[in-house]
């Protein structure tokens, strides 16, 4: 069987080249964008302050940027049948002076979102403290249901992974931090591990060679992650792209940031689960040693 | 028939179709409501402005300072202040040291204050930064300080009367303490419930922040009625063109609904305090308004902003002549905007300050329309997920009687969700937003993971046999209640069968855990931005974990094995 061919075909730690090399990759980009803009991701409006304002696409996109020419106008965008501008930061009374105009023109129609320097600065610090305990609280859980040191390190590098992949592709697709793409990231998390987990369950606990059971538990596996990314996929077109099919759709941004570094993150993941988590549990289970728990060949 | 009754008998299928039933029930009864991006409005984020700090001062050198004096004498629960020369008489009443005694003999002017160390430090605290200050702890003493204070800039303050604030980290904390938190934000939902206004949801996220939600109102006139509150104050016209200050909004006692009379007039009717009244008599008597009311108008401020202005009446300034009047009106004009008027003066009035300062962080509105829309969508969206994911089933399992239970489940879990949400929703105001609507169709992703954990544990059982991808789903399953042991109406609680089931929960629990908990700091981050989406995820896992898939477990045993 091909699958089995991929699992057994090649001795483990040459296997685990290749993730360590996509994992090197990442942290290049990330680092590399670190050096560029402060940040190992580019970070979105929320995080740098600034004000969002979308408006109903009654004129052109020159019109409605001309009449917001006086604030710090950073980018116009046709979402749909609506207009998106976005600006920098700027002050208090200029922001009042853009909700009030924009008010009197468009109502309740528009809608806008300022976020503050506080907010900006709030959130980064935010970000910095919770990714971490994320992070860690999941590695917790992992260790209490292995109990054993290996195989719990396997799979949080494989979810560690994971997000550096994620974080690695939003540079290179120009998405850029948002609180969407933070929960994206921390739901990853979460969600990276569940098919490590199978597949460790799995090896651990069953019987027969590792490779049968790796290659067993792979069935289920794409299974679960084909179902996922069903689930994220119909979220993508909607969010992103029906607004093009259908006018009077809008694009939903959170959401769009959102299903996108989970779409990267969870094809990260099926590499990761079934070649850096795999191919460790092979050299695990296989490796000369006195304990009894797996099988040796 | 026998499928029915045997699961009707199985306690997790019971306590599932009960919660269902429950669920559904809540929902019909008790509705959904929606978030703030669903339904249009504006939305508020303050900062409450803050710090409680342990400072090192000496009170003497404080009054020393603020009076310029030669000496200081602590004498008992009073301290007497000795100052060369002669002093202005209301110097004590503008230091705040309200109260005090003054004697004035040889060129040397005596005063004696009753006051205890820490009244002094809170007032020269209060004065020199124009701000509340509370003592909030005993041994330590320490003061909650209202405004926008850095360890700086509080040193800063203490260093004229050499003080500064005390060594340790804990000797200045940034943040306020939960009861002004939370007296502040009673004073946002009564102010604003006050107004008239329906549907509005205050917040207080990290002890720090207050989140306002505004339905149907655009953020402008958001911020006006918000983001304004701060000092109250009545000042009267003096004869040379300046205003004197009267009074702060603490010298108010209540503030009645505002009343229009029969000639269609609007007014605000209050009471000042005894002090209050008699400090509003004595200014009014030196300003000159008691002669002369029109050309010594009184007016209010809010936060430096003229909210209000007119001459005393003709009877008021009669009576102040004789007594101070505490129960006093403010007459704003008539009509429609008499009655605006009265209903904006009422609120700066009665909240004349909020307890603390505070700035806004973020703010912003959303459209109705736009909101509704985003609703529909997130159907759709939801409705393609659903589809995308039977279909992946469909092609994976090839058997109508897997996809239909599978599916099934994942729905009847998002109504357990929706079912919470209602309740959460009356309990805790949890409302479904756009965020919630997207955990939604994540608990769908995941949740049907682990149905697929599931049905893939029973029907493969122990063996690690990947050709049996190409046996019909019919063989693997007679296979399954072959192995059992035992007869096909058995199979679903055979010892094998139950083996198989608890493995493939050792597998959920820790999945579902680890999802749970990698949302847990979700709940706090970004302002509440996303607390729906983690906390419907956090909820969905659990009911799926709980009741939802174990009743499942048991369905699709009982499905596979009887046929």
């Amino acid at each position: 069987m091909e699958l089995e061919d991929f699992v057994s075909k090649y001795p483990p730690k040459q296997m685990m080249l290749i993730p360590v090399a996509i994992i090197i990759l990442a942290l290049i980009s990330l680092g590399v964008t670190y050096l560029n803009t402060g940040s190992p991701v580019k970070l979105g409006v929320e995080f740098t302050g600034g004000t969002l304002v979308t408006v109903p696409a009654t004129e052109s996109e020159d019109a409605a940027a001309a009449e917001y020419a006086k604030y710090p106008l950073v980018d116009v965008r046709n979402i749909g049948s609506r207009y998106l501008v976005q600006f920098g930061p700027m002050s208090d009374s200029q922001y009042s002076d853009l909700a009030k105009q924009t008010i009197s023109k468009y109502g309740t129609d528009a809608e806008i979102r300022h976020m503050g320097p506080i907010y900006s600065k709030e959130l980064q610090a935010q970000v910095i403290r919770y990714l971490p305990i994320s992070f860690l609280l999941m590695a917790a859980v992992v260790f209490v249901v292995f109990r054993e040191l290996i195989v719990s390190l396997l799979v949080i590098v494989c979810a560690l992974a994971d997000i550096l992949t994620a974080a690695a592709s939003m540079n290179i697709t120009g998405v850029q931090l948002s609180l969407g793409t933070v929960a994206a990231l921390l739901m990853l998390i979460g969600y990276s591990v569940d098919t490590d987990i199978l597949l460790s369950m799995r090896v651990l606990k069953r019987k027969g060679t590792t490779e049968e059971k790796i290659v067993g538990a792979m069935a289920t596996g794409f299974m679960m992650t084909g179902t996922t990314i069903a689930a994220v996929f119909s979220l993508i077109i909607v969010s992103n792209f029906l607004y093009l099919i259908i006018p009077s759709f809008t694009r939903m941004d959170i959401i769009a940031d959102m299903t996108t570094v989970l779409i990267f993150g969870l094809a990260a993941d099926i590499f990761n689960t079934w070649v850096t988590n795999a191919q460790g549990l092979r050299w695990y289970m296989n490796r000369p040693r006195k304990s009894a728990r797996g099988q040796k060949r | 028939m026998s499928l029915l009754e045997d699961l009707s008998k199985d306690r997790r299928v019971v306590l599932y179709a009960v919660a269902l039933a429950l669920a559904i029930i809540l929902i019909g009864a008790l509705g959904l409501k929606f978030g703030l991006d669903l339904q249009g409005g504006s939305y508020l984020q303050l900062q409450l402005e803050g710090a409680v700090a342990q400072v090192d001062v000496a009170p003497e050198k404080i009054l020393e300072t603020q009076f310029n004096a030669s000496s200081v004498q602590k004498l008992g629960n009073a301290y007497v202040v000795m100052i060369p020369g002669k002093v202005k008489a209301t110097l004590p009443d503008d230091l705040g040291y309200s109260g005090s005694k003054m004697v004035e003999q040889n060129n040397i002017t005596k005063i004696t204050i009753t006051a205890i160390d820490t009244d002094i430090i809170t007032n020269y605290l209060k004065k020199s930064m124009d701000a509340d200050v509370k003592i909030v702890g005993v041994a330590p003493v320490q003061y909650e300080i209202r405004t926008n204070v850095t360890r700086q800039s509080l040193n800063a303050i203490l260093a004229p009367v050499g003080g500064k604030v005390a060594t340790g980290e804990k000797a200045f904390v940034e943040g306020l303490t939960v009861e002004t938190v939370d007296e502040t934000k009673k004073v946002l939902d009564s102010k604003l419930n006050r107004l008239g206004m329906q549907d509005i949801r205050v917040r207080v996220v990290d002890n720090k922040y207050i989140l306002i939600d505004l339905a149907g109102m655009d953020v402008a006139t958001a911020q006006d009625v918000v983001g304004k509150p701060g000092k109250f104050e009545i000042r009267i016209q003096a004869d040379n063109n300046q205003t004197i200050h009267v009074l702060y909004g603490d010298a108010v006692a209540s503030v009645d609904i505002p009343q229009g009379d029969r000639s269609g007039g609007w007014g605000v009717p209050f009471t000042l305090s005894e002090e209050g009244a008699a400090v509003f008599q004595k200014a009014a008597i030196d300003a000159g308004a008691i002669k002369n009311p029109d050309a010594h108008p009184i007016s209010m401020y809010l936060d430096k902003d003229e909210v209000f202005s007119a001459p005393l009446a003709a009877e008021l300034a009669g009576s102040l002549a004789k007594v101070p009047v505490r129960t006093l009106e403010a007459r704003v004009g008539s009509g429609d905007t008499g009655s605006t008027k009265a209903k904006e003066l009422y609120i700066h009035l009665r909240e004349g300050a909020l307890p603390v300062n505070v700035a806004i962080v973020g703010s912003g509105q959303v459209s109705a329309a736009l909101g509704k829309q985003f609703k529909v969508q997130m159907v759709i969206a939801g409705i393609i997920a659903l589809l995308a994911v039977a279909a992946m089933v469909f092609y994976r399992y090839r058997e109508k009687r897997i996809v239909l239970p599978m599916v099934a489940t994942s729905f009847s879990e998002v109504v357990m969700m929706l079912g919470i949400w209602s309740l959460g929703g009356v309990w805790f105001g949890w409302q479904l937003d756009l965020s919630s609507l997207a955990g939604i169709i994540m608990v769908i992703g995941t949740g049907v993971d682990q149905l697929v954990i599931i049905t893939d544990e029973l029907i493969r059982g122990g063996e690690a046999v990947p050709a049996a991808s190409d046996r019909s789903i019919k063989e693997r399953a007679a296979e399954a209640a072959a192995k059992s042991g035992a007869g096909k109406a058995v199979a679903a609680s055979s010892k094998v069968y139950l083996g198989r089931l608890s493995r493939a929960f050792s597998i959920i629990i820790g999945a579902a855990a680890t999802t749970a908990v990698a949302m847990l700091p979700l709940l706090y981050m970004g302002f509440g931005a996303l607390t729906g989406f983690a906390l419907i995820i956090i909820v969905g896992v659990i009911l799926g974990t709980a009741i939802a898939r174990p009743a499942y477990g048991r369905i699709i045993g009982h499905i596979l094995a009887g046929n």
